[in-house]
């Protein structure tokens, strides 16, 4: 116990603590001439002689005085403290040490300051710490300029969002495009170029991305620095950084203006073509109708051959009718012919319509109650495409099922049928313009142009199209319409 | 309410005081004028006393500053115009503080029609060391102190943080040295320290036509005697007085003293 009793006494021992302190201490006048000084201090500046009685500032290089005469005197004056500031001490063999400098000034009793302690600490190893976290920063702020760099080089433009969606950073193409500067990342200065027909379903599409963090993929028309609108695909991707859950969205946008102006051009040959085509097809159909008239008078085998002609030349015509539909929707010269009618008997006129070989059995199901406000033939022409594409895809599946299901605001109708079904894979693309489910096989031959239309036409009625599909059990097509 | 003028708000100028001749006092660098608090009240019973920050410090509107405009010494010059102007002064008694000496020559020598009387405390019309002439400083000393002053500003703990991490979001990370009356914008200090530490006024000195005085501090390392005896040589009608205030700061540490030898000059 005797020891602890002497501990304490060291402890207290004033002078001892002072001298002994693990930082340096000194009094200084309001001059700032050094009044006392502990050991530890002295022991740090290497200094054997006794430093009191000199000027503190001659402890610290030129710029080091001209600071001290500058802020710490003037600031301890003032506001009766200092804390942190950094100098640095020059010892008595050259070598120098990183300090930090805190001080308060003792009052006498006529209210001056009578003295200003300082207190020293070491900050050599802070030094390293900020020398390190320096380095990194910079590091960092190389790393940035270096996609930055590369960023502007790309012919692109590229962009960033922030999780909740506001765009934070564009590249150098980007501000030649629109000529700009670099800090121009208001959203509202982006959403100002873009075409106010693409607005909304651009601010929908982004907001649905936002919520279900999927990809963004978007076809817009955005005013460029002349004032004339150019075609551009908006794609953006989430990325989310690894251990914290921030997210943000890097983008890019690329000028498509040329694609889609070609596009066009090869729409208007086809609406051309098509046109040219059915006018040497229109006679040839008037002239298989009159031989087969006269088919009576000819041989069976000649018969055989009228038949076979003329169905070819449905099928050719079929064709052409779809190309012209296709190029006028691609213009937007499809104008529908609204009018109330029933779906129910829509449905059974239109599979009236439809010749159909006898062990095919049609149903259709749901509410018959209801009515829509569309254009007729088109609906029509949709249904019969799911129909038609049903025995032709389906061949082996002689139920077909026909429901109709009135939702909140809008009523489906689905076409199902048992067939093989269509793999997941292809799904995503059975609307898309020219596309073909079974195209190894070659067995079904046409322009893959009948469910484009099909989405076409539902679409510019303000529904939506669709397809599920299960390998082995079948495949359901529907499409919505508002009601 | 009528509009207050762009200036006075531009400078956060103060004028306080019940008598008819002005005196405007012009603080040094890297403070504002709060570093007058110990003077002002000996001058308030006689004198109308004008106070401002130069734009960029203190209390200014820090929005009003330009690297172009301050990025030369005419900038300030102006500040001082400028309010001159704007409160329509004459006859002004000019007090300036460490490098504002030479600000508040160069204004009395653009526009001597506002001055009556120049006080110079702590002046020095070269800090750099050149040929014959002692300045007192090598280029690196000062490139020392703006490395200190770097440092300063920011402190090790309120410094590195946002630093790193970005100023901008986080103010409260930077507020230590900003609360205390060298509350002066890091960039613009810097900028400020360059702009009147470099400046050479060594040939400007004798175009002056307003009286003057030079207040020479003992022990100043900024502007040591032979830099204030080189002023009182060079510049005309200057009269110097040797105060026993040691330090860069007189004002400061012996506003008494500083009180009286610029009573002795102006009455």
């Amino acid at each position: 116990m005797s020891g602890t009793k002497d501990t304490l006494e060291a402890l207290i021992d004033a002078d001892e603590l002072y001298h002994s302190a693990p930082c340096g201490y000194c009094s200084l006048s309001l001059k700032g001439e050094i009044l006392k000084v502990n050991r530890t201090l002295l022991t740090w500046l290497k200094s054997d002689e006794k430093l009191v009685g000199n000027k503190f500032t001659m402890l610290l290089p030129k710029g080091g005085q001209m600071h001290f005469e500058m802020f710490f005197l003037p600031m301890v004056s003032m506001e009766g403290r200092v804390k942190e500031l950094s100098y640095e001490l020059i010892c008595n063999d050259g070598s120098s040490i990183p300090i930090l400098l805190a001080a308060n000034t003792i009052i006498g009793e006529n209210g001056k300051i009578k003295a200003i302690n300082v207190a020293i600490t070491d900050s050599s190893e802070r030094r390293l710490y900020e020398k390190e976290l320096l380095k990194a920063k910079n590091f960092a702020e190389r790393e940035q300029k270096r996609l930055e760099f590369m960023a502007d080089l790309a012919h692109e433009m590229i962009w960033t969002a922030n999780s909740t969606g506001r765009i934070n950073y564009f590249n150098a193409r980007f501000c030649e495009y629109f000529n700009c500067g670099k800090q121009e990342t208001r959203t509202s200065f982006f959403l100002a170029k873009v075409h106010p027909e693409e607005l909304r379903g651009l601010l929908g599409g982004w907001r649905k991305s936002q919520s279900s963090g999927g990809e963004f993929n978007q076809l817009i028309r955005l005013r460029n620095q002349d004032s004339n609108y150019e075609w551009h695909q908006l794609k953006a991707s989430r990325f989310v950084f690894g251990d914290d859950d921030q997210t943000s969205w890097f983008g890019s946008c690329l000028n498509v203006n040329e694609h889609i102006g070609a596009l066009k051009k090869k729409d208007e040959f086809i609406n051309i073509a098509s046109h040219e085509l059915r006018t040497p097809i229109t006679s040839l159909k008037a002239i298989l109708q009159l031989l087969q008239r006269m088919k009576t008078e000819g041989s069976e085998r000649m018969a055989g051959l009228i038949d076979k002609a003329n169905h070819n030349v449905g099928r050719v015509t079929e064709m052409i009718d779809d190309l012209l539909n296709a190029s006028q929707l691609n213009e937007g010269q499809l104008k529908l012919n609204k009018k109330s009618f029933n779906l129910s008997e829509m449905i059974g006129s239109c599979v009236h319509h439809i010749r159909i070989e006898d062990n095919y059995k049609i149903t259709t199901i749901g509410d018959a109650t209801v009515s829509v406000l569309a254009d007729e033939g088109r609906i029509e022409q949709v249904l019969s495409n799911f129909i038609t594409n049903a025995i032709k895809y389906a061949p082996e599946s002689y139920h077909i099922k026909i429901r109709i299901t009135p939702r909140s605001g809008f009523v489906q109708v689905a076409v199902t049928d048992e067939g093989p079904g269509i793999p997941a894979e292809k799904l995503p693309y059975l609307f898309d313009r020219y596309y073909q489910v079974n195209t190894s096989g070659g067995r079904y031959s046409g322009l893959g142009l009948g469910l484009f239309i099909c989405a076409e036409i539902v679409r510019q009625h303000g529904g939506d199209i669709g397809a599920e599909s299960v390998v082995g059990k079948g495949s359901t097509f529907w499409f919505t319409l508002p009601v | 309410m009528p509009m207050l003028h762009p200036t006075l708000a531009r400078n956060n100028v103060n004028i306080i005081g019940n008598g008819q001749q002005v005196i405007l006092f012009a603080h040094g660098f890297g403070c504002d004028q709060t570093a007058w608090q110990f003077v002002i009240d000996a001058f308030t019973d006689d004198f109308k006393v004008v106070l401002f920050d130069y734009t960029g410090s203190g209390k200014s509107d820090i929005s009003k500053y330009s690297t172009t405009k301050y990025g030369v010494i005419d900038g300030y010059v102006q500040d001082v115009l400028d309010i001159c102007e704007a409160l329509n002064l004459k006859d002004v008694i000019f007090v300036g503080h460490s490098v504002s000496c030479m600000i508040g020559l160069l204004a009395a020598i653009k526009a001597p029609e506002y001055f009556s009387k120049l006080v110079f405390v702590g002046p020095s019309a070269r800090y750099l060391n050149e040929g014959d002439y002692v300045g007192g400083f090598e280029r690196e000393d000062l490139e020392k102190l703006f490395e200190l002053m770097e440092g300063n500003y920011l402190g090790w703990s309120s410094m590195m943080a946002p630093n790193i991490m970005g100023n901008a979001e986080r103010p409260e990370l930077g507020g230590f040295l900003t609360s205390s009356f060298c509350a002066t914008d890091p960039d613009v200090a810097k900028d400020f320290a360059k702009v009147t530490f470099f400046s050479d006024n060594r040939a400007d000195l004798g175009n002056l036509t307003v009286e003057s005085l030079t207040l020479q501090c003992a022990e100043d390392i900024i502007a040591p005697d032979a830099v204030g005896k080189f002023i009182n040589e060079h510049t005309p009608k200057n009269q110097i007085v040797f105060l026993n205030a040691t330090g860069h700061c007189p004002h400061i540490s012996e506003p008494e003293e500083t009180i009286q030898a610029i009573k002795a000059f102006v009455n």
